[in-house]
């Protein structure tokens, strides 16, 4: 039954299109133009032969000469001086931190090119995400400000030191206010140089707002427990994990730490001690949190409160105002359910909500506190400080400005004229304002409206330092000069202020000399080397919660009934953030933009995501542009189908609609911010809107359906109760038939270097995707080529639909149309890459050997060979090769990272640039092979295991792929392939591949799936 | 014609540098203040000079300020003697701190005495530099098989035309006195014989002459297109004029400075990386080389003083720096990636295997192709350098099971495989 279950990629697979059909047999997504070539000018030219040998003649006449020229000269320039520790070719490793996570950075030669997490980073453990391997391409942006800005000018930095100083005594002197707005600070340096000028100036107020909230959460906890601040949350101590919209896993507070815990419970090592989690995920929108779900059950954001609320009763809580949802019959008997399964947890359990009203907050609060999760699941004592921004204290802000209370204002990584809710307001306001102060390190949608523009480093190339949790301090160190005259936000501070230390270095240093290490007795040098110290965790304490909750109640009530109120075409809009672009403020970063979303598959724009049911009433076809009208704001958006998309709802990613953020960022999708509604003192997403259509279409650049293979069982998958009883269920390899080969065994002597990929540690969260861009000088090639099918990316992450509907697979047997309605749908992520078969199909098909396999198991591609047939590409059951249409380093209409001489300067010296006409896929990073392999010859000792890691590998938050050496009996991925759950994609086709993949196995006990 | 000039070149270079080297050896054994040149420019240049103040005191006339006895306890130790306290010791040791002299414990006293001859009796005329006797010119080759085999191939030709032609007259010879018995042609030979260019005209109607004339010219065409297409972006020879004219002869060749001592990446990383200045001023702010030029600082040493800027008097560089741009001789391509780790630490391989005789370039050429097929051939016939080294211990064994008794070569190893330098 399990291998007939039927999985999909997209809608138009699932309903065999005609389309799609006809598409998926054709080699080139577009038609070649063979018919106008033969109907036009081809065959009916008056003398096609002479021109044609005319054209040969000058080809071969022009080749010739261009020929003649001589090699050109170049030139080979040493350093004058040679800082020691740089020895050409060889990489050097800094520690710093990037958002909270430590992380180490790659520079060659003295310029960054990758980044790698630091395995000291408590909350990263050595992982990051897509994000932070993005990071690096910022510092190489063109879109940076090269120079302060003052009053619209380019200005030196004395004159606008001069003019800050005598606005701000001229503010001091009269009396005004002084505002810092910043996205949430958790520098101990940085707080401290702003305790230092306000002490100097004691009219100014930090603002701390961040563009998506967590100030719920905070002030429900100062509500409830006096603690205003975010929890640590602890997924890998929680065995029942319940979610009300929190995407966790993607973009939720800490997602990278998330994952690694979330993993921890699911993976090889929980799963050898028969153990697994339980994740039972209500939400509106189909999140990252959403796929990986156990249970995931489709619920309207006007729903989410009311569920809480019934939740708390069956748990036995006293609570007035819950009842049955209307029409989601489905969602009671699930919440029933997950009562049972948390209240037999009791300790183990978590609940979480992504919703940022307070009310909700406390609600959760209360039933976390039912089920004794604090002190165990949720530590309290240790906070996070990743988030702790306050909405109010903003909203207040914008009114003291229209009242011209203020007279100058600080943006800190703040840009509220993009990110605000009322961008009009709130730059109205503003213009009240005398000294309008931006760190933006480009003219951002708020730095325009600012008379100065003092622009910060990039993180590359600063001294700083982080607190993201109570008794964790990472640092932030520089490992290039300022490429452009910028300066680091704090010695403006210093600046200004007059502090006795000018030199922000020296008062980091100081800083942490008096505080961090004088508490934990390291010393800065030792710091430097592991980036961070750990002052050592309090131990969590239990906290009781007892509150009444009728208030709470009323106003969960109201706003679910605000939210459903109903009406022609209105539907409920519940607003994310997309896993790659977040909040948006990264929207210049090609390489964001072009990692397809993990659930969607779109690249390079947002969209409306609709059940597919939902617009077949509306009369919506995919694609159809439609407009979100609220009030007098409106959006006009393309519609993309997406199953498990509650009914009666739509989401939005924000983050997009950028207009100031650079060449790439700027005119993508539309800016989804201004829905955000500011209700009870927080901003909270979810909002009733109408939807109409607006004539006309926009296709999406998908990658989804662009590989197909012809609905071959590709994914395996097991519930844990088959697991328990059979460690080879669904990996197929009960079936014990005779095999048999056309070819002759490879020998593999030395070293067999293999992978192994468990898909139940695998997110789909897509960091492996943009760490192998940074590794392997991947092109970004931009929306347009995207959609013709010519991404290249080496690794993709693809995603299968598959249906769940009233707790029975839905097979290929079974009919699918008599569905009620798509909400109902699982999936499996699977990173697909090149398999590097010991059979490979595309080597026999090679006419020129340029792909050809190695005695250490890979298979080689050499680019210098290879002509461009394609034949492997086509051959290729796994279609994980990819072809360069143009010269996207050296082509006027990719205007790519690769293009421009700065920017280039971040690619990886070890590795070819592609020309056109090239095949290229993954070479499992045959770089760090070979380096690693030197290494050990020079070291005169074995490759260690571990030590050669792939980029892919070496980023992945919840470690599901392990790289190395077969051959090695006592190596980790030889031992992980050992496992009775592997088994290798199309292996009935006797390629045999170098990944061995791990079943996935889903915790669906028979109760709830049946929900 | 080009490199049979340069073969005899290089012979001749070679025979040079022995004579000289026979003469010098000879010369030194005879008297000891030859022998202190030596040691001198071997063990005291590093910080002293004859008549300039460098890192320690200039030493012209030191033997009429202290004793030889002095001198010669000083120098084999100077520490134990600022440590016993010796007042002249410990004055010097205050003058020049924190600078402290080298003590040279393996110098005999008859070496510091003759060190002290040389010192005494200054500098003579410096012996020319045998490099000077060498031509500027173009580099050597390798590829002289090659165009041998092309002359050859030209010489045979026309050789076996010379013989065609030959073995036709004789062939016409034959017939015409055939005919000329049976009495049939006399007045055509007549004719003939009359009219040269007749002779030529008639040749030109010979079918199998001008069968043969094309077929020798697409032969020798094609040969020299083949010859040439093969040989095209091959440099061998290469020896572009550098901004400096650095002699490898000198540094490498006569002061036998080891190769690394300035390519530090060689042994350890994929480049081994062009010096930067500040190597060069390891010696170069003392070592001005201006006995050869008349007391001045030699005008090659003073492009390295303009590039760092850097002031003799105080000993500074300043701000006012530009680089220096060597023109890049060893060009491989983009897609082939080559590792001196790999070759100079891992397998051992002298960089001359490569780099060619570089000892003795005065300006240095690309000796070898550095085509893939030399890459190849290198791989398919070197032994892997595999003894003591614990990483080939499992590829050996698995080598000795499938192949035993086969040399063990990198191309036994896969080194052939294109992954191993294309990606």
């Amino acid at each position: 039954m399990e291998s007939n279950k039927k999985y999909w990629k997209g809608l138009e697979e699932l309903h065999k299109e005609p389309a799609f059909v006809e598409n998926s047999k054709n080699e080139f997504a577009e038609p070649l133009p063979l018919e106008e070539v033969l109907n036009e000018a081809g065959l009916s030219t008056v003398a096609p032969r002479r021109d044609f040998l005319k054209a040969l003649g000058f080809g071969l006449g022009a080749v010739t000469l261009a020929a003649c020229q001589s090699s050109p000269v170049q030139t080979s320039i040493p350093y004058l001086v040679k800082p020691e520790e740089v020895v050409p070719g060889i990489p050097n490793y800094y520690t710093s931190t990037y958002n909270g996570h430590g992380v180490l950075v790659k520079t060659r030669e003295g310029r960054p090119i990758k980044i790698e997490g630091n395995p000291n980073c408590i909350i990263s453990q050595g992982r990051v995400d897509a994000q932070t391997q993005a990071s690096v391409l910022d510092l190489y942006d063109v879109s940076r400000l090269h120079d302060p800005v003052l009053n619209g000018q380019k200005a030196s930095w004395q004159a606008v030191d001069q003019f800050v100083k005598s606005a701000l005594s001229n503010a001091q002197a009269g009396g005004k206010n002084i505002r810092i707005v910043a996205k949430t600070i958790n520098s101990p340096s940085t707080k401290a140089v702003i305790a230092d000028f306000t002490a100097k100036f004691p009219n100014t107020k930090l603002v701390q707002v961040d563009p998506v909230s967590y100030t719920g959460i905070i002030q429900a906890n100062q509500n409830s427990f006096g603690k205003a601040a975010l929890p640590h949350y602890r997924f890998d101590l929680a065995d029942v994990i319940v979610s009300f919209g929190a995407d966790f896993l993607g973009t939720w507070i800490s997602p990278v730490e998330f994952t690694r815990q979330y993993v921890s419970n699911r993976s090889w090592d929980a799963l050898k001690t028969k153990k697994m989690s339980r994740h039972i995920q209500f939400e509106s929108g189909m999140t990252l949190t959403g796929t990986n779900a156990d249970a995931r059950i489709a619920i309207k954001p006007s729903e989410e409160g009311i569920a809480l609320l019934n939740l708390y009763t069956a748990l036995g809580g006293a609570v007035s105002g819950g009842k049955t949802l209307a029409n989601n019959a489905k969602a009671d008997k699930a919440i029933m359910l997950a009562a049972r399964e948390l209240a037999a947890a009791k300790g183990r359990a978590l609940v979480v909500s992504g919703s940022n009203d307070v009310s909700v907050q406390i609600l959760v609060n209360s039933i976390n506190s039912l089920l004794g999760s604090y002190g165990t699941t949720i530590d309290l004592d240790n906070a996070s400080y990743q988030y702790a921004g306050n909405d109010a204290e903003f909203v207040e802000l914008i009114n003291e400005m229209k009242r011209g209370m203020v007279d100058a204002v600080f943006f800190i990584n703040s840009n509220p004229a993009y990110d605000f809710v009322n961008p009009k307001e709130f730059t109205d306001a503003l213009a009240k304002v005398k000294l309008r102060v931006s760190f933006a390190d480009r003219k951002n949608e708020t730095a325009a409206h600012c008379n100065v523009i003092a622009p910060a480093n990039h993180y590359l190339e600063a001294w700083g330092d982080s607190n993201p949790l109570e008794g964790y301090y990472t640092l932030v160190q520089p490992t290039i000069n300022p490429v452009y005259n910028t300066r680091t936000i704090e010695e403006g501070f210093l600046i200004w202020s007059d502090n006795a230390v000018k030199d922000y270095y020296q008062y980091v240093r100081n800083n942490w000399e008096k505080t961090v290490l004088a508490q934990t007795g390291k010393d800065w040098k030792g710091l430097l080397q592991t980036g961070s110290v750990s002052t050592g965790a309090k131990s969590g304490g239990a906290y009781a919660f007892n509150r009444e909750l009728g208030s709470v109640a009323q106003t969960i009530v109201n706003k679910s009934n605000a939210l459903a109120k109903g009406g022609d075409n209105v539907v409920e809009l519940s607003l994310y953030q997309s896993v790659a672009l977040r909040d948006g403020h990264n929207a210049n970063n090609p390489w964001l933009q072009e990692l397809p979303d993990p659930v969607s598959k779109v690249t390079w724009d947002n969209f409306v995501a609709i059940n597919p049911i939902h617009a077949e009433k509306l009369g919506i076809v995919e694609f159809d542009l439609v407009t979100l009208k609220k009030g007098n704001l409106s959006i006009t958006l393309p519609v993309l189908y997406q199953p498990g998309q509650a009914m009666g709802t739509v989401s939005v990613a924000l983050g997009y609609g950028r207009t100031a953020a650079g060449k790439a960022g700027n005119e993508v999708g539309q800016n989804a911010y201004p829905f955000i509604d500011f209700v009870n003192g927080t901003f909270q997403g979810v909002a009733a809107v109408t939807l109409e259509k607006a004539g006309g279409a926009r296709e999406l650049a998908q990658t989804q359906t662009h590989h197909s293979f012809e609905g071959r069982n590709v994914v395996r998958e097991t519930t844990l109760k088959d697991y328990l009883k059979d460690h080879y269920a669904g990996s197929g390899k009960k079936a014990d038939h005779k095999k048999y080969d056309l070819w002759y065994d490879h020998e593999n002597p030395g070293h067999n270097w293999v992978m192994a990929i468990d898909l139940n540690a695998c997110t789909g969260c897509g960091a492996c995707v943009v760490a192998c861009n940074a590794e392997n000088n991947i092109p970004v090639v931009g929306r347009d080529e995207v959609r013709r099918r010519r991404e290249m990316h080496w690794i993709r992450i693809d995603r299968y639909y598959t249906f769940n509907e009233d707790g029975k697979t839905v097979t290929e047997e079974r009919e699918i149309d008599d569905l009620k309605n798509m909400e109902n749908v699982s999936v499996v992520h699977q990173p697909m890459l090149c398999q590097h078969c010991e059979h490979a199909p595309c080597e026999t098909v090679c006419p020129v050997l340029a792909t050809v396999h190695s005695t250490e198991g890979l298979n080689h591609m050499a680019y210098n060979r290879c002509v461009g047939t394609r034949y492997c590409a086509n051959n290729c059951p796994y279609k994980v090769r990819r072809f360069n249409w143009f010269n996207y380093w050296n082509d006027s209409r990719f205007d790519n990272y690769m293009n421009n001489e700065f920017t280039q300067l971040v690619l990886n010296p070890d590795v070819t640039t592609r020309f056109r006409g090239v095949m290229e896929k993954c070479s499992m990073c045959i770089q760090r092979i070979q380096s690693g392999k030197l290494q050990a010859k020079l070291e005169r000792r074995p490759v260690r295991d571990g030590e050669i890691q792939t980029a892919c590998q070496q980023t992945c938050p919840g470690n599901a792929i392990i790289f190395g050496d077969v051959n090695d009996p006592k190596s980790a991925v030889a031992k992980a392939l050992l496992s009775e759950r592997t088994y290798y994609v199309l292996e009935e086709i006797g390629t045999q591949p170098g990944i061995g993949y791990q079943v996935k196995v889903r915790n669906t006990e028979a109760a709830t799936a049946e929900a | 014609m080009r490199n049979i000039s340069l073969f005899f070149r290089s012979v001749v270079k070679s025979l040079t540098l022995l004579f000289f080297l026979a003469i010098t050896a000879n010369s030194v054994s005879a008297q000891s203040a030859a022998e202190g040149v030596t040691l001198f420019k071997q063990k005291c240049t590093a910080c002293h000079a004859l008549n300039a103040k460098v890192v320690g005191p200039a030493l012209k006339g030191v033997t009429d300020r202290r004793s030889e006895e002095w001198l010669i306890k000083w120098i084999r130790n100077s520490q134990a003697m600022i440590a016993s306290g010796d007042p002249e010791a410990v004055k010097i040791f205050n003058e020049y701190k924190p600078a402290v002299m080298t003590p040279f414990p393996e110098l005999t006293e008859e070496n510091v005495k003759s060190i002290l001859a040389y010192i005494k009796e200054g500098d003579k005329p410096a012996p020319a530099a045998p490099g000077d006797v060498a031509a500027q010119g173009a580099g050597a080759s390798s590829n002289g098989i090659s165009d041998f085999a092309l002359w050859g191939l030209v010489a045979v030709i026309v050789i076996a035309f010379l013989i065609i032609v030959v073995l036709n007259r004789v062939v016409k010879t034959l017939e015409r006195m055939m005919l000329k018995k049976q009495g049939v042609l006399v007045e055509e030979v007549e004719l003939v014989e009359k009219d040269r260019l007749a002779g030529l005209k008639k040749l030109a109607k010979n079918k199998k002459f001008i069968f043969f004339v094309i077929i020798l010219v697409v032969i020798f065409m094609s040969t020299a297109s083949w010859m040439g297409m093969w040989n095209t972006g091959v440099h061998t020879g290469y020896q572009p004029v550098q901004p400096i004219k650095f002699s490898h002869q000198l540094h490498a060749g006569i002061n036998k400075i080891d190769c690394q001592y300035c390519h530090t990446g060689a042994y350890k990383s994929k480049n081994a990386s062009i010096p930067s200045l500040n190597v060069c001023m390891n010696c170069h702010n003392y070592v001005t080389a201006a006995e050869k030029n008349g007391g001045q600082l030699s005008p090659e040493i003073a492009k390295i003083y303009r590039a760092l800027d850097y002031n003799p008097d105080t000993k500074q560089y300043g701000n006012n720096q530009k680089p220096i741009e060597w023109v890049r001789i060893h060009n491989l391509p983009d897609f082939a990636y080559f590792n001196h780790s790999q070759h100079v630490n891992v397998a051992g391989v002298k960089c001359q295997k490569c780099h060619g005789p570089i000892q003795t370039m005065e300006e240095v050429y690309q000796a070898s192709p550095l085509t893939m097929k030399w890459c190849i051939n290198c791989h398919k016939e070197t032994e892997v350098n595999h003894k003591g080294n614990a990483y080939y211990n499992k590829l050996i064994a698995a080598h000795d099971q499938l192949k035993k008794g086969e040399k063990v070569t990198p191309a036994v190893l896969g080194g052939l495989e294109c992954g191993k330098c294309h990606y």
